[in-house]
């Protein structure tokens, strides 16, 4: 299961939070645990560079892509090589969106096509669309070109 | 990071600043929800209205049931437009505001109908609506469509069936399992994705089936699997056939040749998936080992941090069990010390400390030293459990590692991870006799600088124990009385205590001692005080220097053989009176925990938390018990007290356990009663016995117990006789016999005539463990070894088919009743064979050596190597018949 999205801006406010699976009184501990995590590791780290954590049987892979953060945390099937696909297919979808690496300007003014995006990639919990290319026309209500 | 805004120019100024959410609120944006009801609708506008609900949910804010419920309306009147990026914001929209069941009646036809469309991304989406906000009769109306979808030929659709099928699978799943045939179909898809959520599906469904699962797995692993991620569960898949699969013979394991062919695909993924499902595999070979490790040992040194944290973890996890087949990857591992990602950091170094062989300690010590300044708190203490282990394998090391514990006590860091650190130094000093000193002088360099009470007045306490011990006390002084000065009064209370304790054990130091503590006099806390005038005049500090008598010392420093909560209890209820307050009339028993044998035998000291001298010894607060009982005081020296063993179930009217006292001619059983009944007082108790089973045990005396009121335990006592230094065994039934008095709850006074009654109790056994103490051998080999050998008896015996090894391990302890030595009792996953070895002291005070080796014979039944030597050899022949016999 991926228990959690989450993107941040370069301040540590959240931007997008999504959670699946998680209670509600334990979703701002791990809100304030990823924020921690990438305040102490993300100086300095290339775009896009993963990195990666565990907390007791949970993975988390991060990075920073443009003028946000992004996490995902997952359990059991979704551990850190999966994690890793799923951050991939979602930094590719985001770059694709803006057109670039966002800004945090770039990244509001494209909120709605990114939640959509999301929507696309991960279906509460569980990986169902990993192609960006595909994923940028089901977001146009349009079908996957290799139909 | 990258920057954080900054204006670059005025043009863009006020570009940059803005945000599309600045300032947003949401009960403006519920208000702004209207232009949903609008009659002639603006896409675009109703467009922003949602992503800025999106936004505010997306932020953790919520939506009280009125407000959802009328956002929920009116989104539901936007199916009326055509526009298709606005349909596919709705369909979200819907999704995040999960409506109730009575709410969701809205929308159903206007996702029926799209779920019916000839527009497949309708379709796609109004599925994955549908699915989320069903229940099960709506669920039983759309299962014909659902059922037709997962075999549609738009890959887009077929997922989003699937994906819904897994969810629907947790709340329905009598309905999902219906779809079987369809999603077996998909999984033959030729679109990866398909694949991979049929087969998640299909497993889900079939999980409970393991001759469906062995189907599902050997169908999929002969054929072509196209997705990498379907390729990744479908070995975890074959991992769990394999774990279930009796058949572990060697070299003829099922399905091994397909993980060790996976290792070889062109998705990392894949080749991680298997190369870990083989370190996992139960029993696993170094042959079969030898080639996943060569993968992971190539993914240590890959660009991608994700692929070395999985490898260093996975190897982490291999060096516990087989870490010889680790140290091939050794020189990778260090190079990862200085990997940016400190949780790879933290990973190599622990492994490497697992798998360091002695002549590496050192060259491993420089380079965890520069990496412990800039990791965590949490990371530390890791390492720090690590470091430790380590200097228990290698006692040589102790000084480097003993200075690096040191050295990190020294610099910053939080109450837990110095905890960590002085729990380490004690058990190295408790350990290892040679580091004890410079152990100690750590310790005190500590406590001059430290900010932790907690750990200043345990490290006092310590040094109180083994200070005078030392070659030279003297020099430890000077760190106890600077805490009298310098700290609080909990600290100082804790000092004098010390200060005391080294006055009383080395009778050089005395006269400067009594010095010190008449300073001690004047301190402006009571407590320090108190202490110090207690200590000067018991010790003799009138001037006189005597040897102290061991009864001061006793009274002083001697453990307190009484349950502390009964003393307070009994404190709170003594009323000031003519009579002083007598410390014997406090019950002795602990009311639910038993007394100290609770803890699990063989269990590591755990630092400070348990200091050796801490904890009274059970068997002389028996001893004491037992030789102030007249009847009782002739049978000689008390050879050993058993745990409590309940004769009750919990929460009965009467709680009873048996504590069994073994001498050398005679066994006395201590019934430890509680009334758990406030309107009962029960007199005379007694217990019954019947030995018609126990045919060499005669009784010889019992002490009834005159009375048991309500919730203050109590004991009854019943001795038996015995062939004097047999280790004679049986059965023994028991009755509880008492008078029983109503207590009339108001006044607390019971009524003068009570009723004789019986309360049947659980049957007790007295096994050949009673006669057994279990006491350990520093070093096992030596002692092994000088004994002799002629008092050595071998043989071998099949123990039958057991659940696994450590369960044959446990039992053979457990009958035999003596002590683990060097933590043989641990039996590592997957072994096939173990060597256990145990030390004991058997009646008769006669020292009894065991050496065990197991090995599984086919896969299940155990065979058994015993070795016994022994001071006599009749004792060596003993221990053979109580396993024969066992």
């Amino acid at each position: 299961m991926i228990l959690a999205v989450l993107f941040a801006n370069s301040e540590g406010n959240i931007l997008v939070e999504r959670f699946n699976g998680v209670p509600a009184e334990e979703r701002l501990h791990w809100r304030s645990f990823l924020v921690k995590l990438g305040a102490e590791n993300l100086k300095g780290v290339k775009n896009e560079e993963l990195l990666v954590a565990s907390h007791k049987s949970v993975y988390i892979v991060y990075t920073v892509l443009g003028d946000v953060s992004v996490y995902v945390v997952g359990k059991d099937e979704y551990d850190e090589l999966a994690l890793a696909e799923v951050i991939f297919v979602i930094t590719s979808a985001v770059k694709d969106v803006c057109g670039k690496l966002p800004t945090e300007r770039l990244f509001l003014d494209k909120y709605g096509r990114i939640c959509l995006t999301l929507d696309e990639i991960i279906w509460t919990g569980y990986l169902e669309n990993t192609d960006k290319d595909r994923i940028r026309r089901l977001v146009r209500l349009k079908p996957p070109t290799e139909f | 990071m990258a920057q954080p805004l900054v204006k670059k120019d005025d043009d863009r100024d006020d570009e940059a600043d803005y945000s599309p959410f600045m300032g947003i609120e949401k009960g403006a944006v519920l208000q702004e929800a209207r232009v949903f009801n609008d009659p002639q609708l603006d896409p675009r506008r109703c467009s922003q209205v949602i992503t800025k609900l999106l936004y505010l949910l997306n932020q953790g804010e919520t939506f009280t049931k009125v407000e959802a419920t009328e956002v929920f309306f009116a989104v539901t009147k936007l199916f009326q437009s055509k526009d298709i990026g606005l349909r596919r914001m709705v369909y979200v929209m819907i999704k995040e505001l999960s409506p109730s069941a009575d709410e969701v009646i809205i929308v159903t036809s206007s996702l029926m109908k799209d779920m019916t469309s000839k527009t497949d991304m309708y379709r796609a989406n109004a599925i994955r609506v549908l699915c989320r906000i069903t229940d099960g009769t709506l669920l039983t109306q759309i299962e014909r469509y659902l059922k037709q979808a997962i075999v549609d030929k738009n890959p887009v659709v077929a997922s989003a069936a699937l994906v819904s099928g897994i969810h629907l699978l947790q709340t329905n799943p009598e309905i999902v399992k219906r779809w079987s045939n369809e999603v077996q179909e998909a999984v033959q898809s030729r679109a990866a994705l398909v694949q991979f959520h049929a087969l998640a599906l299909l497993h889900q469904i079939r999980q409970n089936d393991r001759l469906a699962v062995n189907k599902l797995v050997s169908s999929l692993t002969k054929g072509s699997v196209r997705s990498p991620l379907a390729q990744c569960l479908l070995i975890r898949y074959t991992s769990q056939v394999i774990r279930e699969s009796a058949n572990t013979q060697a070299g003829d394991r099922p399905f091994y040749d397909f993980l060790e062919g996976c290792l070889r695909h062109k998705a990392e993924m894949v080749i991680f998936e298997a190369a870990r499902a083989i370190t996992e595999l139960n029993g696993v070979t170094s042959r079969e080992l030898t080639p996943a490790i060569t993968v992971l040992q190539l993914f240590l040194s890959s660009s991608k941090p994700v692929l070395r944290f999985a490898a260093v973890r996975t190897l982490n996890k291999v060096a516990m069990t087989h870490p010889m087949a680790v140290t091939n990857c050794n020189i990778d591992m260090e190079s990862l010390i200085s990997d940016q990602n400190r949780s790879i950091a933290t990973l190599a170094i622990t492994t490497l400390l697992k798998t360091g062989n002695e002549s590496s300690v050192d060259r491993l010590m420089k380079q965890i030293t520069n990496f412990m300044s800039d990791i965590a708190d949490e990371f530390k203490i890791v390492v720090v459990d690590a470091i430790r282990s380590l200097c228990l394998k290698f006692p040589l090391k102790h000084r480097s590692l003993m200075n690096f514990l040191s050295n990190i006590l020294r610099e910053e860091g939080g109450f837990e991870y110095k905890k960590a650190i002085v729990d380490s130094i004690v058990i190295l000093i408790r350990d290892i006799p040679e580091a004890k000193e410079s152990g100690l002088l750590h310790l005190c360099e500590f406590i001059e600088d430290c900010e932790f009470t907690y750990l200043s007045t345990q490290i006092l306490h310590f040094l109180g124990i083994e200070g005078p011990k030392t070659s030279d006390p003297n020099k430890y002084i000077r760190y106890i009385y600077n805490r009298v000065h310098l700290e609080n009064a909990t600290v100082r209370a804790a000092a004098v205590s010390t200060l005391a304790k080294f006055g009383a054990m080395v009778d050089t130091l005395k006269p400067r001692i009594f010095v010190l503590l008449r300073r001690c006099l004047f301190d402006n806390d009571d407590e320090v005080r108190d202490r110090a005038t207690l200590y000067l005049n018991t010790l003799g500090g009138d001037g006189t220097v005597v040897q102290t008598g061991d009864d001061v010392k006793e009274f002083l420093f001697g453990s307190l053989d009484i349950p502390l909560v009964n003393l307070e209890n009994s404190l709170k209820n003594y009323e000031p009176s003519e009579e002083s307050f007598d410390i014997n009339s406090v019950p002795r028993e602990v009311k639910t925990q038993p007394l100290a044998e609770k803890k699990a035998p063989g269990k590591k000291p755990t630092g400070l938390g348990a200091p050796p001298a801490g904890p009274p010894s059970t068997v002389d607060a028996y001893d004491k018990l037992l030789s102030s009982i007249p009847e009782f005081a002739n049978f000689g020296k008390l050879f050993k007290s058993s745990a409590p063993v309940e004769l009750t179930e919990a929460e009965t009217e009467y709680a009873v356990n048996v504590v069994k006292h073994i001498f050398d001619g005679h066994v006395v059983f201590q019934y430890n009663c509680t009334n758990t009944i406030p309107e009962q007082l029960l007199e005379n108790v007694i217990v019954i016995v019947d030995a018609s089973e126990a045919e060499e045990f005669s009784e010889v005396a019992s002490k009834p117990l005159r009375s048991l009121p309500y919730d203050s335990p109590g004991q009854t006592f019943v001795a038996f006789e015995k062939p004097e230094g047999i280790p004679a065994v049986g059965k023994f039934s028991n009755m509880l016999r008492f008078i029983v008095k109503e207590v009339d709850p108001s006044t607390g006074e019971a009524e003068d005539d009570g009723v004789e009654d019986e309360y049947q109790l659980e049957e007790l056994e007295v096994v050949a463990a009673d006669y057994m103490l279990k006491v350990g051998v520093s070093n096992f080999r030596n002692a092994w070894e000088s004994m002799d050998a002629d008092c050595e008896r071998v043989d071998e015996y099949g123990l039958g088919p057991r659940e696994s090894l450590a369960e044959a391990v446990n039992a053979v302890i457990d009958l035999l009743g003596m002590q683990p030595c060097e933590g043989t009792e641990v039996v590592p996953n997957n072994s096939r064979s173990h060597t256990c070895l145990l030390s004991g002291v058997y009646i008769g005070n006669v020292k009894v050596l065991v050496r065990l080796q197991f090995g599984l014979d086919g896969p299940k039944d155990v065979a058994m190597k015993l070795a016994v030597r022994s001071e006599d050899e009749a004792v060596s022949d003993a221990i053979h018949e109580i396993v024969a016999s066992g």
